[in-house]
């Protein structure tokens, strides 16, 4: 089964600095999915649980996305433990900004079915993050399934936007027996 | 009988290996022409961006996960171009760059690469040069380099559970993710900019870049070993890897494509 959450909402992270653990990496804006999934809707058995990130952008600077299950008061100062919902995190390798001339990091539609030439780079991106254990242990201790996202900004160029890094259409649960 | 050309560990070259390797580092990094260092980092980023990572699936009905296809291609022209530039003996290969062992979990980035000097000379291996004219704003400087502590780096453990992913598209997904990290964690930032590594449109003027992707095309050939050389969904086999001359079908034995890899090699 897959939960999709549409309308991503963002609020601002309330961790001003980095953690020791990040150095000198830097937090962004923090997803915190406008949805909540009853554990109801899980299946009794399955052997894994990936949360996956559908529509993500990746034009911009380098991060981590860490990623916590039933912790809304994730920032980047929370230590990425099972206690604390920590599922896992997914990376982000982006392209840093646009360094070529006006449009050239716009995604063009295709002309036509001749077009063969390949798609655009940045085209968004799907990640997957395999969390079975953080969505068992939230399903047996609680009736509802949220996720909150915590970006922390790795690697940036002069052309980056450092405020609002993390950027994706919706997640889906899906699990497998 | 031709030899294959052996990709050691970073850490295991002998001193003439190592004098090899920068020799025909050095000696690319001074060619402008499409033989030079220059051209092969452009052909990733800026300026022609032909790397391929993540899905493309854009007026395709296929799900062309290329990312593996596509760096092992790259790695293989860009080495018979060093190799072009490098003396006849000893034969190197491009070295790997195992960030999961316990030296890189205690130095980082392997030492080879990582001093700026070696014998008063710059070290061809600690920074390239990069030369974009056409990046708005053009681009003429030396590469940095800002990486992360070192144990932060993957584990053994990690890779374990990642060879053991049976699927080609679940295995790409996850070793990718991998990758992404070790790109944000060595380029870094020194708290106003970022490093090299750490954005896609720059990495492959850092010469770290090719010994990372030697590790991942190795474990995607451990991976193989383990569960398939063949194991790859058919339909991406006839897809072209632009702008080599080879189809992902060319790609999936790498002793065809006369290499291999090896942890340490000595001839008696």
């Amino acid at each position: 089964m897959a939960s999709r959450a549409k309308t991503p909402s963002r609020k601002a992270s309330r961790a001003g600095k980095a953690s020791a653990q990040t150095g000198t990496y830097r937090p962004s804006t923090v997803y915190k999915s406008p949805r909540t999934l009853p554990v109801t809707h899980l299946p009794a058995q399955y052997s894994r649980a990936d949360l996956e990130f559908i529509g993500v952008d990746h034009s911009g600077a380098s991060y981590e996305a860490r990623v916590y299950v039933n912790n809304p008061k994730a920032t980047a100062d929370t230590q990425p433990t099972v206690s604390n919902g920590y599922a896992g995190s997914y990376y982000i390798f982006g392209h840093g900004g646009c360094f070529g001339d006006i449009g050239h990091c716009d995604i063009p539609q295709k002309q036509d079915v001749f077009d063969t030439r390949p798609s655009h780079p940045l085209e968004p991106i799907k990640k997957v993050v395999i969390a079975t254990d953080a969505i068992k242990q939230a399903a047996a201790t609680s009736k509802e399934i949220h996720v909150t996202v915590v970006p922390v900004i790795m690697s940036w160029t002069e052309k980056s936007d450092l405020t609002d890094v993390m950027k994706f259409d919706h997640i889906n649960l899906v699990t497998y027996d | 009988m031709a030899s294959l050309i052996v990709r050691k560990n970073a850490d295991n070259l002998d001193a003439a290996e190592l004098a090899a390797l920068r020799t025909g580092y050095t000696k690319a990094q001074a060619i402008m022409d499409n033989r030079g260092y220059n051209y092969f980092a452009g052909l990733h980023g800026i300026p022609n961006w032909y790397c391929w990572h993540h899905d493309h699936t854009t007026g395709s009905t296929v799900n062309a996960k290329l990312f593996l296809p596509w760096h092992r291609a790259y790695l293989l022209s860009f080495e018979r171009a060093i190799r072009d530039q490098s003396p006849a003996a000893p034969k190197v290969g491009l070295p790997w760059w195992d960030w999961s062992s316990a030296t890189s979990h205690s130095t980082g980035v392997p030492t080879a690469f990582s001093v700026a000097k070696v014998g008063g000379k710059a070290n061809p291996l600690f920074r390239g040069h990069i030369i974009a004219p056409t990046a708005t704003p053009p681009i003429n400087r030396q590469t940095r380099r800002f990486p992360g502590n070192p144990n932060q780096l993957p584990t053994a453990a990690t890779v374990a559970d990642l060879l053991n992913l049976s699927q080609f598209n679940d295995f790409s997904n996850q070793l990718e993710n991998i990758h992404d990290f070790i790109h944000g964690w060595t380029g870094g930032n020194n708290g106003s900019i970022g490093g090299d590594m750490g954005s896609l449109g720059t990495a492959a003027w850092d010469p770290i870049f090719y010994s990372h992707h030697c590790m991942i095309d190795r474990l995607w050939y451990q991976w193989q070993l383990k569960h398939g050389a063949n194991n790859i969904p058919a339909a991406l086999l006839p897809l072209v890897l632009t702008p080599f001359n080879m189809k992902v079908q060319d790609v999936l034995s790498i002793n065809a494509l006369g290499y291999e890899y090896a942890v340490s090699f000595n001839t008696l």
